[in-house]
């Protein structure tokens, strides 16, 4: 059965990770591929026990990219269970022309938008963003206070500002891919992305003053 | 852009690098995402699909009335002639993989397609003709927003989009409804009632 490990970084493996990259790596990406490839067939057949499989698998990428768009827990959480309802519903539809984790993820961004035209509101921070910032550092890394600062901040980011950010600077979703997905125009997904950009870099300055 | 901007994009671009891209949520979601998959569709899916019954049960409804009319001023003109054979039929229509719409919507809308054949074979060649384009339009849009909805299933707009364009399938259908009235006979050329 499949154990790989939930995608990690960007969906676009830079050059030079891939010059570096040696065979066993690949063979193993390979593998993983091929047997996420038979589970997303088994799902597609109705087997919710595959599909249980593969959300084991993705959602905590998922959730981590709800709970930085939403900056809202509960929001998340919710977005997370759509998405995957979605994808089970359209799975006999997808034709694994995309890799499934970017399929998804498209889904888990669709849900988001449409929490946000239900609720017609902005989402807001449901806990102070400190809070909010704790559950998404690792506490188990060297640096995890100042991770807990950025995510913080990244929480505080204006609404269209944090989710272009998060498409574009976390996940690597292109401008055309980004604006794409959130219905904007690519000049005002750069436009957003430089925005958070200059305010996430006035903060890490500041920081630096401190220490 | 100075050495100083350089720096700090570089020290943002490493910053960003180490944040982790998968959290794991406080709880287990797969206990509530199971029983939604076994429970059946989703909330937005469930609105279209009322709204789509909705809409085939008011033009079946409305068809209904009208051809059980016609039927009955049809007894009472003897010697009527014989409508030609239809030159336009309201074919299956193609709606993609992504959405096929509830079996109960295709079998009202058919129900629907076949009581208005009869009433098509009435309408001046040119109305037919228009009737055809505009059901062909309507259908190639049908089958595009299907295939959009196949790459972003869920999206909320394109379920908007098919939505209404199933409606203007329907609107259509109806419009031969309007055009040939209750006794059988073209109340109204005008072609552009058929238009959407």
């Amino acid at each position: 059965m499949y154990d790989g490990q939930p995608d990690r970084g960007p969906e676009k493996t830079p050059r030079c990770v891939l010059a570096e990259t040696d065979a066993g790596t690949e063979l193993e990406r390979a593998r993983r591929a091929a047997e996420e490839g038979a589970l997303v067939a088994a799902a597609a057949r109705g087997s919710t026990a595959a599909f249980e499989q593969l959300y084991r698998i993705h959602v905590g990428k998922v959730y981590g990219l709800c709970l930085r768009m939403t900056a809202n827990t509960a929001t998340a959480e919710d977005c997370t269970q759509d998405a995957f309802v979605q994808a089970w519903r359209n799975l006999p539809t997808f034709e694994q022309r995309s890799r499934f984790g970017t399929w998804l993820h498209r889904i888990a961004v669709n849900a988001v938008l449409a929490q946000g035209r239900r609720r017609r509101e902005s989402l807001g921070l449901d806990a102070p963003a400190d809070e909010l910032a704790a559950s998404l550092a690792d506490p188990g890394i060297a640096d995890a206070g100042a991770l807990r600062d950025l995510e913080a901040e990244i929480a505080r980011l204006p609404a269209g500002a944090r989710q272009v950010l998060v498409l574009a600077g976390l996940y690597g979703y292109s401008h055309e891919e980004t604006a794409s997905m959130l219905g904007i125009a690519v000049g005002t997904c750069k436009a957003q992305l430089h925005r958070a950009r200059q305010i996430l870099s006035a903060r890490l300055d500041a920081w630096e003053v401190e220490s | 852009m100075t050495q100083t901007e350089r720096d700090a994009t570089r020290r943002l671009d490493e910053a960003l690098d180490r944040l982790p891209r998968s959290v794991n949520p406080a709880q287990d979601l797969w206990p509530v995402i199971e029983a939604r998959l076994q429970s059946g569709g989703t909330r937005s899916r469930a609105r279209w699909a009322w709204q789509a019954a909705a809409a085939v049960l008011l033009v079946v409804g409305s068809s209904v009335l009208t051809a059980s009319l016609m039927r009955r001023d049809e007894v009472g003109v003897a010697g009527s002639p014989k409508p030609a054979p239809a030159a336009v039929e309201v074919t299956p229509a193609a709606y993609g993989p992504a959405y096929t719409p509830d079996p109960g919507y295709l079998a009202a809308r058919q129900q629907l397609a076949k009581m208005l054949e009869t009433r098509i074979d009435r309408l001046p060649r040119s109305a037919r003709q228009k009737l055809e384009a505009n059901l062909a339009e309507v259908r190639r849009a049908t089958a595009e927003i299907n295939a959009a909805l196949a790459l972003q299933p869920g999206d909320p707009l394109l379920e908007e989009l098919l939505l209404n364009a199933y409606q203007d399938e329907l609107a259509v259908l109806a419009s031969v409804n309007d055009m040939t009235g209750t006794n059988g006979a073209v109340a109204s050329p005008d072609e552009k009632r058929v238009q959407l």
